[in-house]
């Protein structure tokens, strides 16, 4: 079990709520650190001032962002050592092979696609939450 | 291409020497090498006429600068044409011949004389002849006709032929001059042309359709999550303050979401097996029926449906897409039979004139009536509500189009109440 904080890098304001809300009602508590476009997601991982760096204990991570894409943070996640055993699931709205490939390639952990029914996109949180911060053994610190 | 020609404009050359049409030899006192066959004469475009004027003056008047006569001059400059320099007469009968025209029609000058032009053109243009003779006793030019000339040896060619009428002093039509250009390299550099031109729009097409879809996949979903995200919301949280119609419609916003998240997704596969790569292999169709018989089965445990699937039924196809025909057909099936104790299914094979296997699915589920049949593979077109059967209406257009791109054809045979039986054909595949 990690106590990191989550990065949700999330561009869509209602997706951020209710990601928000499924993790809330499944009493996964972890601060919830939203960057809103691919570049701050990047400005959040890699900040100016270093030791402000705080490594999130899981990255969800859209692909159709502002500015930076999601693959590219994703590549720029992995190519940095102190980024690249952070788990990253890829969280977003389509499922195009050429996504799931590519983002496999750059090295995420999991792809999962937002579902539309509600119910479902709440268990898809919880299941996220549960494997990836409680489940599964994090990255010693 | 007659630019040699025009460049004797009307009004600004005398006539001059030249022989007479229609001779057939050497003339006396040219260079034989640079002259044969050569009426060669001076000419001029008059205006009235738009044609060329013989002059008839002896040769002696002819004198060009340099001391070469005139008339010699000429001969050179069409004898060292690359176009094919022809003289005929009203009726059509070669009378002279350039070295161009040797090479480009394969006739020597000796074999060709005194034959009628139609000798140089394909059987199925001989009436164009006819027309432009008989433009040339009119007295007009054919300018730049793009056509086809046949070789001796029987080969066509295209040709840009300009043809011009031969007038003697006194005005009379004795000939007509014709000039012909080897268009072949021009057409095959304008049909690559074209062809880079196709190329480059459908690559075009093809990037704005992928940046499109990207689009319908990525963001159409978007507003469809949060509608159905906050109406589950509104239920869950204020479910008390809503009541039991607050709580329906809630329901209803959810279920509509839902239903257009479907149609989406259809779209998507729609489009994704309209442009996939296709890898033809020998598939035993009944195979990949019975693996999703058993998946509909587990999907769907309560319901009783009996399977008559043939096996095995080889065809050429691609795995993945014929697959999407077979879920696509068995899972319509398994739909419409939905309010029968007693559902069958069957899968085999039969006779057809124009294709090598003909497939049918056939069940003995709800049906269709046959006055709509050909609605049925269009995209969007249902025949029955929501309410009655879930669905969005792409299913079967996704199925048409497989089919056609596997070279085969699909149609439906139904009545209502009495089942339906879809129909699809493919190319045998190897006998296993």
């Amino acid at each position: 079990m990690t106590n990191r904080p989550i990065l949700l890098v999330e561009d869509n304001p209602d997706d951020e709520a209710l990601t928000r809300r499924g993790l809330r009602r499944n009493h996964i508590l972890n601060e919830v650190i939203v960057a809103r476009d691919g570049a701050e997601a990047l400005e959040r991982l890699f900040p100016a001032d270093s030791a402000s760096f705080a490594r999130p204990g899981l990255i969800l991570l859209d692909l159709n962002l502002p500015k930076v894409d999601g693959l590219a943070v994703l590549r720029r996640i992995r190519a940095d050592e102190r980024t690249n055993i952070i788990p990253v699931v890829v969280l977003t709205g389509s499922k195009l092979e050429e996504d799931i490939l590519a983002s496999y390639r750059d090295g995420a952990n999991a792809f999962v696609r937002k579902p539309v029914k509600f119910a479902e996109f709440a268990e898809a949180i919880n299941t996220l939450g549960m494997f990836w911060l409680l489940l599964n053994e994090a990255v010693p610190d | 291409m007659s630019g040699r020609y025009q460049s004797n404009e009307p009004g600004t050359g005398e006539p001059q020497a030249a022989t007479s049409p229609g001779q057939a030899s050497t003339l006396p006192g040219d260079r034989p090498d640079c002259v044969r066959q050569g009426t060669v004469p001076d000419v001029r475009l008059p205006g009235q006429h738009g044609g060329v004027t013989v002059g008839r003056r002896p040769l002696e008047d002819s004198e060009a600068d340099g001391g070469m006569p005139r008339l010699a001059l000429l001969s050179a400059i069409v004898n060292s044409s690359d176009d094919a320099i022809i003289g005929k007469t009203v009726d059509g009968v070669i009378t002279s011949w350039n070295p161009a025209a040797e090479r480009m029609y394969g006739y020597p000058a000796e074999e060709v004389a005194g034959q009628p032009v139609t000798v140089l053109c394909p059987p199925d243009r001989v009436g164009e002849i006819r027309e432009i003779l008989d433009t040339i006793r009119r007295g007009e030019r054919v300018v730049h006709r793009e056509t086809v000339r046949r070789r001796k040896d029987g080969t066509a060619f295209p040709v840009s032929v300009t043809v011009s009428p031969i007038y003697d002093e006194g005005g009379q039509l004795i000939g007509a001059s014709s000039i012909a250009r080897d268009i072949t390299e021009q057409q095959q550099a304008r049909a690559a042309a074209a062809l880079r031109r196709r190329a480059d729009d459908l690559e075009r097409a093809n990037r704005n359709l992928e940046t499109f879809t990207y689009s319908v996949a990525h963001d159409l979903r978007t507003p469809l999550r949060a509608l159905a995200g906050y109406s589950a919301v509104l239920a869950e949280d204020y479910g008390d303050a809503l009541g039991e119609d607050g709580r329906g419609y809630a329901e209803r916003i959810q279920a509509a979401s839902s239903q257009m998240s479907a149609l989406i997704d259809d779209l998507l596969r729609l489009s994704r097996v309209s442009r996939a790569e296709m890898h033809l292999q020998t598939v035993d169709l009944g195979a990949e029926v019975t693996r999703i018989a058993a998946e509909l089965q587990r999907d769907d445990p309560d319901r009783r449906v009996r399977f008559a699937i043939q096996r095995p039924v080889q065809a050429r196809a691609d795995r993945a897409l014929i697959r999407c025909v077979l879920e696509d057909l068995a899972g319509n099936a398994w739909k419409f039979t939905s309010g029968r104790d007693d559902a069958l299914i069957e899968f085999g094979t039969t006779a057809a004139e124009d294709a090598d296997v003909c497939c049918f699915v056939r069940d003995n589920g709800a049906g269709f009536d046959p006055a709509y049949a050909g609605k049925l593979f269009q995209p969007f077109q249902r025949l029955h509500t929501t309410r009655e059967f879930p669905g969005t209406g792409i299913g079967l257009a996704t199925v048409r189009q497989i089919v056609q791109r596997h070279g085969g054809r699909a149609w439906a045979e139904g009545a209502v109440g009495e089942g339906a039986t879809f129909y699809f054909t493919l190319k045998a595949g190897e006998i296993a």
